[in-house]
């Protein structure tokens, strides 16, 4: 395996750290509890303040 | 999500748990647990067939218990992975001998009960903690009646329900009767600025939340009467928030009330709640009554669970159970344990924009532990489909739920679609975005040839990217897709005129097809990208996002116009909340960025930027040339100049709370050799103020706390006259209850009536209304402290405004590419913002975001090249008559003026400068501009399906 960057946590915040890694060609490996990604934000209707959907 | 669920970079471990970490930095090793799933992940296709099988429901987790989901299933729509998960502990197999009925749906036998945990070892150079928050549940808090009264609710819960992918598909009902409320209550600060239960600090999210939820209720259900919003402080403090606060408030239906309902009492009948609350006129109790009340609940983690990773990472939580950073104000995302960080939640509570700033950051801090372990970027060999022959369109129109299928008849769009020329196959689905729908459309574009897609759904702005994506994986140049908003600009506006938005959807899509049709394959160039950056402004923002790229390895020169580093800091004497000696904090900085590497450039102004994303070169009055891949703006904010206000400037004994700051540094507070008996702060001077700074200045509040105990340390007595106290930073509500204990008083004045000074030549008192009391304070001061609001440079931004092409908002700070998609990018490629450059905040956020800053821009500068959108213009030299028309009106400099040979001259678009908005293209006199991608051929088709009914 290579060697990475380990985030914990698959929600808004981990998925948007492991995208900037990845994008900067860091090896990472995202590890989430739930059965998927998405965290609380995925629960949510939309977003304030600009009422952007949340998924 | 779905980007990183296939990025080729990425491995996701769903089900999974860390628990263990070997190691130092640099050189950890993580041991990983993974939960069987049941269900294999390379099989299954997310059907659904075995969870329609399944005989067992239990309750949704997802949906907080509110629906119910099978024994095996998908947690939400637009799960990642897509796959299925088997609950054993809920099947039937686990109890009674061979249920199987979801293994004999299942066609492609994805289901395996013999299934097992898993455990292996990543070699990992550095940890990101990013587990988020849970949410305090209100079961302690009696007096509102959780869990005893049906029709109390919390605002997850609720949020849930105005889901449209939610257990009542968007319906707002009252959970004893079904009912649609007709009065809604939301109560803030539920377990939060407590400090009987929940926790004494500030959850930040709520209160624009509840606000949001307010506005979203009269949406989806337009007969509800009245939405009550109860609280203590609001705080809007975000960007934009105030402005949106204000939106609401102009709504006759939402209401708020100030204060918190001692109890609420149900009427056992009509299962109606009664809240006592105060009256604001008279002070006097009253009841107030509501169908359904929702409980604004706090983030709050679940302490065992971050107690038990924290001993496994070998990092510390506070008494909440939220990991502790190694220093608020500078080091935020850095954990106890070196090689360890931290964003979003799992410090305290945060919104979206500061959470997706701080992953950016957390991925700046956490990367440089891996500078030497970059991978190559892998070529990707996918044949690509033959588009020369006829258009073969297939559309695919989205339900969002009931987003839009609430509102337009989705099924009779799909088959308006299916007579129309060119299409070849049309389906429909609940969520067209959700990765099941996406494979669909791959598979559908092989099966019947398809060679251009339509999407009839949402906002292109979001859900574009994943579609050309999506469609490019499979060969299909991704330029041609074509995506309808039959949702935000129909469904959503026209939600109250069905019939009418269904006559606009149809036309839309007519359009789409007609123009799609006309779609031209483009080919996205790549540029060369110089792997080093260029930060101006040396404040500690600067400073750190100079830091954070040097020790990733990329060269970087930090420009400060001024012959000192530091900015803003230098002028502090102690920070917040910790109380750090501010020169101390400077030297740190000052010592990490000198072993970075990065080059300082002081007295250096920059004078022009030419060039564009991975070639910019930095023009500089003193220092000559400095070229770069990508640019940093944090050159920070000025100081609300309050000449004129409250006496500021003509009476004695006025000054701004950054005059305090310096008498403080200096150790006595003093007015003309004398000592200070009382002080007043005046909040929000060039705030919250339409006329100067809309918005919230974010550091005042928590700032005037650390000064008026500061004032009291000194035996001085101190009042405070606010409008909303916003303490919401880190540790801030703490000091906010501890500044009340050590004796300062706080007075709440109303917005249209400001506190008035008295005195002629030196200030004796100050005097204001305030509702409390329905009277006016008036007190003797000798010391008046208006705490001002951030501004911006006005000079400054104009120059760098022009000089790199980001524009400013209607604030006047620099305006980030989305809120929260893009926090600290601008609309110009390759050019980043951080700081208060963006908008005003303390010191914790700006450093914060300027870790964030660095890490978007090393996506950038670790790549050789950079793609550029081809939607660009250009020009036909045969027909360009070099008038120079297109030259003039291009606000990116991207025509100019070439020889073409034969002593003639045409215009040449540089398609690396060139944003496509085809300007140029319409004001061309003779026709020689193509603005690609939006070609005059692509709209007048359009233009013509919907004028004349049909391309004829």
């Amino acid at each position: 395996m290579d060697k990475g960057v380990l985030v914990i946590g698959g929600g808004v915040a981990g998925i948007q750290a492991a995208l900037d890694l990845a994008a900067a060609r860091v090896k990472t490996y995202l590890v989430e509890k739930a059965p998927s990604l998405g965290g609380r934000m995925a629960q949510l209707d939309k977003t304030f303040p600009t009422m952007d959907c949340s998924i | 999500m779905m980007d990183a669920g296939r990025h080729p970079l990425i491995d996701v471990f769903t089900l999974s748990e860390v628990i263990g970490l070997e190691g130092r930095p640099g050189n950890y090793q993580a041991t990983v647990r993974t939960a069987p799933r049941y269900v294999d992940l390379d099989l299954c296709t997310g059907c659904g067939q075995c969870s329609d099988a399944c005989p067992i429901a239990v309750p949704n987790e997802f949906d907080i218990g509110l629906g119910t989901r099978k024994a095996i299933y998908s947690p939400f729509p637009q799960a990642v992975p897509n796959a299925y998960t088997l609950d054993f502990d809920n099947c039937l197999n686990d109890v009674i001998l061979a249920c199987e009925r979801c293994r004999k749906a299942c066609d492609i036998n994805a289901i395996k009960y013999d299934d097992y945990p898993k455990e292996f070892t990543i070699p990992v150079g550095s940890v990101i903690v990013a587990t988020g928050t849970g949410v305090y549940t209100p079961y302690q808090k009696g007096d509102y009646g959780y869990g005893i009264y049906p029709n109390v609710m919390t605002g997850l819960e609720y949020e849930r329900m105005l889901n449209a992918s939610g257990p009542t598909n968007g319906k707002i009902i009252r959970p004893s009767d079904g009912r649609t409320p007709k009065k809604v209550a939301f109560i803030q600060c539920i377990g939060a600025r407590c400090a009987l239960e929940g926790g004494e600090y500030c959850s930040r999210f709520c209160c624009l939340n509840s606000a949001k939820c307010a506005l979203l209720t009269k949406d989806h259900e337009p007969d509800v009467d009245e939405v009550s919003i109860h609280y203590i402080d609001m705080r809007a403090f975000g960007k934009g928030y105030d402005e949106f606060y204000r939106r609401t408030q102009a709504e006759p239906w939402i209401k708020y009330v100030r204060g918190k309902p001692s109890k609420i009492l149900e009427d056992p009948e009509t299962r109606n709640l009664i809240l006592y609350t105060e009256d604001q006129a008279t002070g006097k109790p009253q009841k107030r009554d509501a169908d359904l009340v929702i409980l604004a609940s706090a983030g709050m983690p679940n302490r065992e669970v971050t107690t038990q990773l924290a001993k496994i990472l070998g990092i510390e939580t506070d008494e909440y159970g939220f990991f502790v950073s190694r220093q608020s104000s500078t080091q935020a995302l850095e954990a106890t344990r070196d090689g360890i960080y931290l964003c979003g939640c799992s410090r305290g509570p945060e919104d979206i924009p500061d959470s997706v700033a701080q992953a950016s950051g957390a991925a700046a801090l956490a990367a440089k532990h891996l500078a030497d372990h970059r991978i190559e970027r892998i070529k990707e060999d996918i044949p690509q489909v033959d588009t020369s022959g006829p258009p073969r369109i297939g559309v695919f129109v989205c339900n969002c739920g009931i987003n839009i299928a609430g509102v337009l008849d989705v099924k009779k769009l799909a088959e308006q679609a299916a007579k129309l020329p060119n299409v070849v196959w049309v389906q429909s689905d609940l969520f067209t975005c959700s990765d099941q729908a996406q494979r669909v459309i791959q598979e559908r574009i092989v099966e019947h040839k398809l060679n251009r897609i339509i999407a009839a759904a949402c906002t292109p702005r979001t859900h574009e990217p994943i579609f050309r994506e999506t469609i490019r994986l499979v060969g299909l140049n991704p330029y041609l897709f074509e995506m309808v908003n039959i949702r935000d600009q129909c469904s959503w506006v026209h939600a109250h005129e069905p019939e009418a938005a269904m006559e606009r959807a149809t036309d839309q899509i007519r359009m789409a097809v007609a123009r799609s049709a006309r779609l031209e394959p483009l080919e996205a160039k790549e540029l060369k990208v110089n792997p080093s950056a260029v930060v101006i402004g040396g404040g500690l923002a600067g400073m750190r996002a100079a830091t954070d790229l040097a020790l990733q390895g990329f060269p970087v020169t930090l420009i400060e116009k001024t012959e000192r580093l530091g900015g803003r800091s230098r002028e502090l004497n102690v920070t917040f909340p910790e109380e750090y000696d501010a020169e101390t904090l400077f030297n740190e900085a000052y010592e990490r960025l000198k072993q970075s590497g990065a080059r300082v450039l002081t007295g250096t102004e920059v004078i022009g930027v030419d060039g564009f994303v991975g070639g910019f070169t930095v023009k500089t009055d003193t220092n000559g040339d400095v070229k770069a891949g990508a640019i940093i703006m944090a050159i920070g904010s000025d100081i609300y100049n309050p000449v004129g206000e409250y006496g500021y400037g003509m009476t004695k004994g006025v000054i701004t709370n950054m005059q305090l700051e310096a008498q403080l540094k200096q150790g006595e507070v003093e007015l003309d050799g004398e000592s200070v008996k009382t002080a007043a702060f005046v909040q929000c001077v060039g705030s919250r103020d339409p006329e100067t700074n809309p918005g919230c200045s974010r550091y005042c509040c928590a700032t005037t706390v650390k000064q008026a105990l500061a004032l009291r340390k000194r035996g001085i007595n101190v009042i405070v006259f606010y409008r909303d106290m916003r303490t919401f930073s880190h540790h801030a509500e703490e000091s906010y209850r501890e500044a009340r204990r050590a004796g300062v008083v706080f007075v709440r004045y109303n917005d249209d009536r400001k506190p008035e000074i008295i005195g002629e030549n030196k200030v004796t008192g100050i005097r204001a209304y305030t509702e409390a009391i329905d009277d006016i304070v008036e007190a003797d001061v000798d010391l008046v402290v208006l705490a001002v609001g951030l501004s911006p440079y006005k000079e400054a931004y104009a120059k760098l405004k022009e000089i790199m092409k980001v524009p400013t908002g209607p604030d006047g700070f620099f305006m980030e590419r989305h809120p929260k998609l893009g926090p600290v990018e601008t609309n110009t490629e390759g050019i980043f913002v951080c700081g208060c450059a963006q908008g005003p905040k303390d010191l914790t956020d700006s450093v914060a975001q300027a870790s964030g800053a660095a890490g978007k821009a090393a996506t950038l500068l670790a790549n050789e090249t950079v793609l550029l959108d081809p939607t660009t213009c250009a020009v036909s030299f045969d027909l360009c008559r070099d008038c120079g028309t297109c030259v003039a009106i291009c606000d990116f400099h991207a025509p100019e003026r070439v020889a073409i040979g034969g002593g003639l001259f045409a215009a040449k678009i540089n398609e690396a400068l060139c944003k496509g908005c085809g300007t140029c293209a319409a004001m061309c006199p003779t026709g020689a501009i193509k603005a690609r991608h939006f070609t005059d051929n692509q709209i007048s088709s359009m233009m013509r399906v919907f004028l004349l009914g049909s391309e004829a």
